[in-house]
């Protein structure tokens, strides 16, 4: 069976190039614009990964939707990546750059924009397809 | 050494005394007489002469009276007593009393010419003496002055002061010293500096002294120092040695100066640099990563999607085009290097001239327009730069818009005011987002605005030029309802 990947980023254009891309190479892709619609999609869809980003309606909001994640039963099941390419030098008052903000968010690790497509399969390949 | 045209008043009522002494001093001095004691008394003390001769027997009063009564006025007038009954007693009496001499008559011209020009000499002596006396006196004065202006300019000035001895202990500080350190505390001069200092500072003062000692020669420091962290309080705190006569090293003397606001400055500038570079990095990966998708054929032979690829580049490349006119046209508003052609503005025909531009626009998303705009009211402003104004109210209007919306446009005046309100039926804004509205680079950010682009600029960019012709502009809004913008002109009269 194919794994499921979950995008939850306002970026259209980040979704545009990654769910054809992954689709592409076998992967079932759901996409969500926001973290309601990520909510939601994580419960019916049940991914095996989730890729979400950091700023969305707000600069918390993917921290938010992480720890919200992290009480789900479905989360035991899924490898979550914060994707972000905001840091405090933009005037943002909450990053993935130091440890305790890492800690504090709990994911399951932090990928910094841009990243290519390839090398998001790439990792893919390596952090979870090897796992399992 | 000598006081020519010196002035003597005999006190005597022996007209011969009075005229000898006439005879042989009056071609070179000023001489007055008086026979009575009492009227000796009264022109004596009223000004000071150079000489009094003062008869001891005058027939009123004694001379000793006389003597005592002017000396007391006159504390050093140089009085010479003349007697023709002599006696040593009487002589010792007013010599301590302080007369300068005591004569018998009648008396030896010899002598007499010689002692009067002694006495001279030595009223001479005391004038210089006085003179000297009341000169150091008066610069006293003067320095005491000096003082107290110094320490008045000291106390007044924006800048902290601060003197450390070589012992690190504080021998001065003014009171702006206090504030730039953040302390309320009050510093007793010759306490040690380690008790008050921030640490920064104390190293500063320590690293001078340290060299001064040792290479006996040092220039200042000049160093940033975080008072208050982050950017709260930052001083420049410059620290000089101070080097004695002999050249050894006394202390030091630090001036601070706040340099918060230009911190602060230079922070946000920094900051607005770094969300240039990264609103421009985003549209610019956004491309490159659909070049790369067709390039490298990454999804097969889906044309369909390529295309999608090839077209959303397109607007982003447009919307990249867009934002570096924004922001050349923030940075020359933001240095002043504007030229405006001030006109007399016609409100009513510019708005209607401008919502012409969007018909096209609004046809297409069968947007409709209500206009109530009232003719004859001007503004003194850059046609053009009013233009751009309601060119992005407008244009906003129909972004932001639901399809089959409308949008109304009026123009009222308002007091000193000339009214403007762009109302639309679209997304509205949440308080959150209405706060952040004219923030550079914010953009509202949900499931409606997703797929309409914008640099962020644009309200940013409004509210300055609102600003610089001393406007204001107001936002209404309901999310999901939609939003009236309102900009208020200053009015000018037809005639003006």
């Amino acid at each position: 069976m194919s794994k499921k990947i979950l995008l939850i980023d306002d970026d259209t254009d980040l979704i545009n190039v990654y769910k054809p891309f992954l689709q592409k190479h076998g992967f079932e892709v759901e996409a969500a614009y926001n973290s309601e619609e990520g909510k939601k999609l994580f419960k019916s869809f049940k991914p095996d990964v989730v890729f979400a980003d950091l700023v969305m309606e707000h600069f918390d909001s993917g921290f938010v939707l992480c720890h919200w994640m992290n009480q789900q039963p479905e989360r035991k099941n899924a490898h979550v990546v914060i994707l972000t390419s905001t840091g405090h030098e933009t005037g943002y008052r909450f990053s993935t750059q130091t440890s305790e903000e890492k800690t504090w968010i709990n994911a399951d690790d932090y990928l910094e924009k841009p990243i290519s497509p390839n090398d998001l399969l790439q990792y893919i390949k390596d952090k979870v397809l090897k796992e399992t | 050494m000598k006081i020519l045209d010196a002035r003597i008043l005999i006190i005597d009522a022996d007209t011969e005394v009075v005229e000898f002494l006439k005879n042989h001093l009056g071609t070179q001095h000023v001489i007055e007489s008086t026979g009575s004691g009492i009227d000796g008394i009264a022109k004596g003390s009223s000004s000071e002469y150079d000489i009094y001769f003062i008869s001891m027997s005058l027939p009123d009063i004694s001379g000793r009276d006389v003597l005592h009564a002017i000396r007391k006025v006159h504390e050093e007038a140089i009085c010479i007593m003349m007697s023709s009954n002599p006696s040593i007693d009487s002589a010792v009496q007013t010599t301590q009393m302080g007369a300068y001499n005591y004569i018998s008559k009648p008396f030896d011209p010899e002598k007499i010419i010689p002692m009067v020009h002694r006495a001279l000499e030595r009223r001479w002596y005391i004038l210089e003496a006085r003179r000297l006396r009341e000169e150091r006196e008066n610069n006293l004065a003067e320095l005491s002055v000096d003082k107290s202006r110094l320490a008045t300019v000291i106390n007044s000035i924006d800048d902290g002061i601060l003197v450390i001895n070589q012992n690190k202990e504080i021998i001065f500080y003014n009171p702006r010293f206090l504030q730039l350190i953040d302390t309320d505390r009050q510093i007793l001069i010759g306490d040690s500096m380690f008790r008050y200092l921030p640490q920064s500072l104390q190293k500063q003062i320590c690293e001078i002294l340290q060299k001064a000692e040792s290479d006996g020669k040092t220039g200042a420091i000049k160093q940033e120092l975080v008072i208050k962290p982050p950017f709260e309080l930052v001083v420049m705190a410059n620290t000089a040695p101070i080097f004695g006569e002999n050249g050894q090293c006394l202390g030091v003397v630090s001036v601070l100066r706040d340099i918060t606001e230009m911190k602060q400055l230079e922070q946000s500038k920094s900051r607005f640099v770094n969300m240039v570079a990264h609103e421009l990095k985003a549209p610019l990966a956004a491309i490159h990563s659909y070049l790369k998708m067709i390039l490298d054929n990454a999804l097969g032979d889906d044309i369909v999607t390529y295309n999608t690829y090839m077209k959303r580049s397109l607007e982003r490349t447009e919307a990249l085009m867009e934002l570096i006119n924004d922001l050349m046209n923030i940075f020359r508003m933001d240095s002043k290097a504007v030229k405006r052609n001030l006109e007399k503005v016609e409100m009513a025909d510019l708005l209607e001239n401008t919502v012409e531009l969007f018909r096209p626009q609004m046809e297409e998303r069968e947007i409709s327009v209500n206009l109530a705009l009232k003719h004859g009211l001007f503004v003194k402003a850059d046609p053009e730069e009013i233009r751009r104004v309601f060119t992005n109210l407008i244009s906003n209007a129909i972004k932001y818009n639901k399809y089959e919306g409308s949008i109304d446009i009026s123009c009222v005046e308002d007091g000193r005011w000339v009214k403007v309100s762009v109302k639309d039926t679209g997304i509205g804004m949440t308080a959150d987002e209405k706060d952040r509205l004219f923030q550079e680079f914010f953009r509202a950010k949900n499931k409606f605005t997703r797929d309409i682009t914008g640099t962020g600029l644009g309200l940013a960019i409004l509210k300055k030029i609102v600003d610089e012709y001393a406007g204001r502009i107001t936002v209404d809004t309901e999310f999901g309802k939609g939003s009236t913008f309102t900009v208020y002109l200053p009015r000018v009269m037809s005639g003006e």
